[in-house]
């Protein structure tokens, strides 16, 4: 045989190898792991390291979180690529259920998000609801001569994003209109993660619309010196779910392992876990357990901003999408 | 302070604390990367000789195709993997995504047209009347064909070397198809990024993860070059003739 | 009894034909010499007779076999050649002169002693360590042979086997070329240039020009008929033809042209063929006082360095090649355009 055939016989098997190696460690020695598809805002919080930490304490099972803007995450649950999908855009998140892709959702966690911006809020917005606001931060850019940047958005698939759309759409203005306009040279797009946003609107002193998690951090370690201006109310509540992904529809996907999550997600240890991450470090939660609140209809207006913003035909998951586990719904 | 400073602060203290997550992710990285250097060496090579040594019509072409794949943009790369692994993808059934195979051999895939394209002109750069020696005393065309390429040793190596620096640097393919599961297939390019990107007080860290991969890329480099030539070593005390 | 065998051989590269329909045979035992100019076709033959390339058309055999693509790597076995320039791998003398022994598959230790006696033959005894990039260009032509010689093959083929090498080292490798093929009785051919090499290593004498074999003979016979055939050889140093006649003193004064008279110790008359070897020319910057018959005075218009020696294109009316050492070259600071006198004996020149 000639020496290249000889070589790339050896490529060959090498490559099998890896191949094989990969698939019988997974299948045979590995602890099982499940898949978590996520949205930055809130891995790059950490909670989620922490979650993964208590979970994998007490659990044989390894969590695998990845990280994508929301819209990602579900695709890649949709093609088989996660087993359980946690994110925060209730619109996709009902079409995701519909779609038969999803099953056994559950809210676990909520907060709000804030408009940032500088100090010396140039725009006048202190005071206003976010609706008005952007109708003054709108004004005021219009007014500015040059390149400068009065807003920062992120204009990726994130569920900051969707918000950020659904505001402007409620202050009656088309924001994908308005982001592709040249004229309007106020309004800047980064196209990249809340971090990286935030920096931007930082170095600019402009305004922004960032979840209260990476804005807190950012801002607790001097890294930005943008103030929150707004946070609270109704049109900046943030809300966050876990669904499994549906075995009937998706295959081979871990689904006793999901819903094993979801109920540990929804149990008081780990709602322990979400409402106290950040108090140490921050001497505020960034999240704020869901589960009791919905229980106790308490704190309000909070709990029935959160029924009219994130409930599907009154309820958390219409039951053709609980694939027979009403003990999630008690 | 500084977050320079304090990343190379913290560079040290990783270094010395014995942290297993830190070592964990070079172990990862150093892996990762050495087995697509490998894997990489395996699959070019052949393909070297093929065109080093023979003459065929379109081999201009053949030699031009691999060349400008070294430009290809990682992250177009990383997607067509990525999509090639996916569950949904034609290789879905393996269920390599999100799995340290997956990285492996989507960082030998992303470093292979760089062996192909150096070690074949090292091939080239063998005198062609080489293989008539070789031949004349003996050698079997096979046999022949393995003396050009030891005769061409240095620039292989250097090919080897350079896919594997490439490899650990490696981004876009690592993080499409890897995930930067922590622990799994989280490797030093992808954590730098990721701690880059929660911003803050993490940048001290992804400072000090840089400073770590680029040591390490150094002093394996280094390495190779004392190991394959001892006498580099005594040239350090001696001053410029 | 015939070793090889080519019938009516042709070989083209892109348009030229670089053999045209040769017929040769080989016998056993015997030194036959390729000689012709540069672009005769001698290396091709060479490598075909190697089985390094395929005739276009044409039969090859050996030992009454004939040679195919498929059993040619067996054939190769058989033979050794060595190139014209020299080539080596990236290693030590040793590892060079051992590598055909290593293909074959032989012990360490034959391997190493008999790489140790090919070594004492080519006078390289010891230098089994060095690097062959660090040698001389003499000492790596010796290696270089005793690469193939150590091979023992039934056939060997030499491309110009000693060109631009100093007098030592032609003279060892003339003398290991004469000692293989008596002892061992390897059969050789070789391709020259040199013609006092030509007189006195081969039995037979193949003369070659654009690819075709125009006569095939024994030194004495070739070089009788030479004169009728000089046109090939006019890129054979110091060969020139003029009109012979004998002197009262018995010796003849052959006039070559150009006011060029050169005297030479034999007795010939009408148009005659000499030559005369670099080596026996002596250069000198003033007229030497001395028993030479010949002294020229003429320009140097060529100067070749070849490390450690220097040749030199001297014209005196007609153009004579010499070579001297670098030393005497630096010493005369000699240069071109500079005036030598060309000194030698009229026993160095040989009729043809």
């Amino acid at each position: 045989m000639k020496a290249w055939q000889k070589i790339l016989a050896v490529a060959v098997m090498a490559t099998i190898v890896v191949v094989a190696g990969t698939i019988v460690y997974f299948e045979y020695f590995a602890r099982r792991s499940l898949r978590i598809s996520t949205t930055t805002s809130l891995y790059d919080t950490g909670l989620l390291d922490e979650v993964k930490r208590q979970y994998e304490a007490t659990h044989s099972v390894d969590l695998n979180i990845i990280s994508a803007g929301t819209g990602i995450a579900l695709q890649q649950a949709s093609s088989g690529d996660a087993d359980i999908v946690l994110v925060h855009s209730p619109s996709q998140e009902k079409t995701f259920l519909t779609n038969g892709y999803g099953v056994c959702r559950r809210i676990v966690a909520y907060n709000y998000f804030t408009i940032v911006g500088p100090s010396a809020d140039p725009a006048g917005i202190t005071g206003k609801n976010a609706t008005a606001a952007l109708k003054s931060i709108l004004a005021y850019g219009r007014s500015q001569t040059g390149q400068v940047a009065v807003w920062v958005s992120r204009g990726d698939n994130s569920g900051t994003f969707s918000k950020e759309q659904s505001l402007w759409r409620a202050a009656g203005y088309n924001q994908t209109v308005i982001a592709n306009n040249s004229t309007e040279s106020w309004y800047w797009t980064t196209g990249s993660g809340m971090a990286d946003t935030l920096n931007v609107a930082d170095q600019k002193s402009a305004y922004t619309l960032a979840d209260l998690g990476t804005y807190l951090k950012l801002s607790k370690d001097g890294a930005i010196s943008l103030v929150s201006i707004i946070s609270g109310g109704k049109s900046l509540l943030n809300v966050y779910s876990v669904m499994a992904v549906n075995p009937a529809k998706v295959s081979n996907v871990s689904f006793t392992d999901a819903i094993d999550f979801i109920k540990w997600l929804v149990s008081d240890t780990g709602q322990q876990v979400i409402s106290n991450y950040g108090k140490a470090d921050y001497g505020q939660s960034l999240f704020y357990g869901a589960v009791q609140a919905i229980k106790d209809n308490s704190p309000q207006p909070d709990v029935s901003w959160i029924t009219s913003y994130a409930y599907f035909n009154g309820t958390e998951c219409p039951t053709q999408y609980r694939d027979d586990h009403s003990e999630l719904y008690p | 302070m500084n977050p320079i400073i304090e990343g190379i602060i913290k560079a040290f203290e990783l270094i010395f604390s014995g942290d297993p997550t830190v070592y964990g992710i070079v172990f990862r990285s150093l892996f990762f990367s050495g087995v697509a250097a490998i894997l990489a060496a395996l699959w070019g090579t052949p393909i070297a000789m093929l065109l080093g040594l023979r003459d065929f019509r379109g081999k201009s072409v053949v030699k031009g195709f691999f060349n400008s794949l070294i430009g290809m943009p990682t992250v177009a790369l990383g997607l067509i993997l990525f999509l090639t692994f996916s569950k949904a993808g034609p290789l879905g059934f393996l269920g390599l995504l999100y799995t340290p195979g997956a990285v492996m051999l989507g960082e030998a895939v992303l470093v292979t047209p760089l062996v192909i394209s150096i070690a074949t002109t090292a091939i080239e750069a063998v005198d062609p009347e080489m293989i008539n020696l070789a031949k004349t005393l003996g050698a079997s065309e096979s046999q022949a064909s393995i003396t050009v390429l030891k005769e061409a040793i240095n620039g292989v190596v250097f090919s080897d070397m350079a896919s594997f620096n490439r490899a650990i640097a490696e981004l876009g393919v690592a993080l499409l198809v890897g995930g930067n599961i922590a622990g799994l297939t989280d490797v030093l390019t992808t954590d730098i990024s990721k701690y880059t990107q929660r911003g803050g007080s993490d940048l001290a860290y992804a400072i000090a993860l840089s400073i770590i991969l680029m040591a390490i890329v150094f002093g394996i480099n280094l390495i190779i070059i004392v190991a394959r030539n001892p006498k580099v070593l005594a040239t350090f005390g001696r001053s410029p003739q | 009894m015939r070793l090889a065998e080519l019938r009516n051989l042709s070989k083209r590269f892109g348009n030229r034909a670089v053999l045209d329909d040769i017929t040769l045979q080989i016998d056993e035992g015997e030194i036959l010499a390729l000689l012709g100019p540069n672009g005769a076709g001698k290396t091709t033959l060479l490598k075909i007779l190697a089985f390094l390339e395929k005739p276009d058309s044409g039969e090859v055999k050996f030992q009454g076999e004939a040679v195919t693509e498929k059993n040619a790597e067996r054939m190769r076995l058989q033979s050794a050649m060595v190139f014209q320039r020299t080539l080596f791998f990236s290693t030590s003398v040793y590892n060079n002169v051992a590598y055909g022994l290593k293909m074959r598959k032989l012990p360490q230790n034959t391997i190493k002693e008999e790489v140790k006696k090919a070594l004492r033959l080519v006078k390289l005894e010891g230098f089994e360590k060095r690097s062959v990039k660090k040698l001389s260009g003499g000492e790596q032509q010796r290696v270089a042979l005793a690469r193939a010689l150590v091979l023992k093959t039934k056939l060997l083929l030499l491309d110009e086997p000693t060109a631009n090498l100093d007098p030592k080292n032609v003279q060892i490798i003339e003398e290991v070329i004469g000692t293989i093929n008596r002892e061992l009785k390897t059969t050789m051919v070789m391709a020259t240039h040199n013609m006092f090499q030509a007189k006195t290593l081969p039995q037979r004498i193949a003369l070659m020009s654009d690819g075709r074999i125009t006569e095939v003979g024994v030194p004495a016979e070739i070089f009788a008929r030479l004169s009728r055939n000089l046109a090939s050889f006019a890129a054979v140093d110091n060969t020139f033809t003029g009109t012979a006649r004998i002197t009262s003193a018995g010796t003849t004064i052959i006039d070559i042209g150009n006011g060029v008279q050169i005297e030479a110790a034999v007795q010939r008359q009408g148009l005659t063929s000499v030559f005369v070897t670099p080596q026996d020319i002596i250069v000198s910057k003033s007229p030497v006082v001395s028993s030479a018959r010949n002294v020229f005075k003429g320009r140097i218009v060529e100067i070749l360095d070849l490390g450690s020696l220097v040749k030199l294109k001297v014209d005196v009316g007609k153009s004579f090649t010499v070579q001297i050492t670098k030393q005497s070259f630096s010493e005369m600071q000699l240069n071109l355009d500079s005036w030598v006198f060309l000194v030698f004996k009229a026993s160095a020149v040989q009729v043809i």
